[in-house]
């Protein structure tokens, strides 16, 4: 961005007037652009490190399964929650559950400050698709364990079997879910005849509104509840909170997401987001191996491996392309101010949250559920990090042939 | 299920209004509309999917059409004009 306005450096008023464009300039950049993709992915992993050393690593469905059986237990249906280190109580008090709230905040300050919030209503298809979409993703947190950001971006770093094993199930989901999505809006668009076209008024741009007050307003409001958390003496609380609005923040400038990075690869033989995923895998899995190979957690984010992991990832990657957004994806978009998020994370939480009920033992438990594979225990460091690396290998030549295809058929 | 339609608004210039569907429907869509936009014709795409902004042009210049600008013409609304 080049400043406009020449800058007279033999005076103070020089000085000043550098500052204050440098200064506009950062903010522009930061909250009313679009952030680059491989900005965001990189800041998305780096945030991630950051939290797995002050508490945990990133993942957001298991607490979505704990508000469901919550809400089942407010209205006398007594039920457990599915994820073991999940126990039911009020989100309000869930150190968990704050991360996730704080995503939906963080997206409604960086949308509302770059004027991009907007109650997005849909037709009743819409809404059904998103009910759907919610209740296949339920059903799928529970079976891959848990979600697609968890499950696989995170499980995968963590140096987790399952990891890898999600992303097969996911890749094919996220394909059979857009080719829906595509014959849904194919279906709509049959009828649209240009010679035919009847003439009407151009859609005017509106005035200017209050947007970036309101998101200033809602960052007052962030600070406010981080204080109040700290006061009360529940300090991970506001932590995991902030570190929520900072992962909103990341995914709503940068538009990174995870849904478009596995259904464009298979949909539109384009797999630009998902290099950028994998090339913060890369990142990410040897700041995981750095601390994980210390002692540091060395279990965490590691998940029972099996065949769930693949049929759990393809049901899973179904329901996150109808729904619009994986279980990050949903609540950051849930607070961009999309109904159709809103329903799918009232079925998700919903169906998953009765799986305990349905199931009658929880994630990991019973016939359904191989074991926990942590690959340093099964290979040693050296294997384990060429296992990893290798995937991410694999997987980035595997798009690269993908991608290949498009040119074979021009 | 919503139908869409085309809007003649000028000299061979069309809007077609695709606010309301999220993303990815404007990307899948803009390859349909862009084969059936006649030839030598200027097309505004309404969307409300910040992710739309910079999906549909990449589309739009793969297919060798050219992108004369995307300005924001509400909160959260924006307008890609496209000609062919």
């Amino acid at each position: 961005m080049e400043s406009k306005t020449v800058i007279d450096n033999t005076s103070r008023k020089g000085r000043k007037v550098y500052l204050e464009q440098s200064l506009k300039e950062v903010g522009v950049r930061l909250f009313q652009e679009p952030w680059p993709l491989g900005a965001g992915a990189l800041a998305l992993t780096i945030t991630n490190l950051f939290m797995f050393i002050y508490a945990r690593a990133l993942g957001v469905f298991p607490q979505m399964a704990m508000w469901g059986s919550w809400l089942y237990n407010l209205i006398g249906l007594k039920t457990e929650s599915p994820f073991i280190p999940y126990p039911v109580k009020p989100p309000y008090l869930d150190m968990h559950s704050l991360l996730d709230i704080g995503i939906i905040f963080g997206a409604l300050e960086a949308s509302l400050l770059a004027r991009e919030f907007k109650i997005r209503r849909e037709d009743g298809q819409g809404y059904l698709f998103g009910a759907l979409g919610g209740i296949l993703m339920g059903l799928g947190t529970v079976l891959m364990p848990p979600c697609n950001v968890g499950g696989f971006w995170v499980a995968t770093m963590a140096f987790s079997l399952s990891g890898p094993l999600a992303a097969i199930g996911l890749l094919l989901g996220a394909y059979v879910g857009g080719k829906i999505l595509q014959g849904h809006i194919h279906r709509a668009l049959l009828k649209v005849d240009f010679t035919q076209a009847l003439e009407g008024e151009a859609v005017p741009p509106r005035s200017v509104s209050l947007q970036p007050q309101n998101g200033i307003l809602v960052f007052i409001l962030i600070v406010i509840l981080a204080i109040v958390y700290h006061r009360l003496g529940m300090l991970k609380n506001a932590g995991l909170f902030l570190f929520g609005v900072l992962f909103g923040v990341i995914i709503q400038r940068s538009r990174l997401c995870f849904v478009a990075a596995f259904r464009e690869i298979l949909v539109s033989r384009d797999g630009k987001v998902m290099k950028w995923v994998l090339a913060s895998m890369a990142v990410g899995a040897l700041g995981f191996a750095l601390l994980k190979g210390q002692g540091y957690q060395p279990q965490h984010m590691v998940f029972p491996a099996g065949w769930h992991n693949i049929v759990g990832g393809f049901i899973f990657g179904i329901g996150m392309v109808l729904a619009g957004g994986c279980g990050l994806g949903i609540l950051v978009r849930s607070g961009e101010g999309y109904t159709r998020s809103w329903v799918a994370c009232l079925t998700a939480m919903l169906t998953s949250g009765a799986w305990v009920h349905l199931y009658g033992q929880k994630v990991g438990q019973g016939w359904l559920y191989g074991k926990p594979v942590y690959l340093p225990e099964a290979l040693g460091w050296g294997g384990a990090l060429i296992f990893v690396y290798g995937f991410l290998l694999l997987f980035y030549l595997f798009i690269l042939w993908v991608e290949a295809g498009k040119y074979e058929k021009a | 299920m919503k139908k869409l339609k085309a809007t003649k608004i000028g000299n061979n210039h069309y809007q077609v209004d695709l606010r309301g569907w999220m993303c990815p429907y404007p990307k899948y869509a803009i390859e349909i509309l862009l084969e059936k936009l006649p030839s030598a014709s200027c097309m505004d795409l309404l969307v409300d999917c910040p992710a739309a902004t910079k999906d549909v042009p990449e589309v739009i210049k793969s297919r060798c059409c050219n992108v004369q600008e995307v300005i924001p013409i509400s909160d959260g609304e924006w307008r890609i004009r496209v000609n062919k």
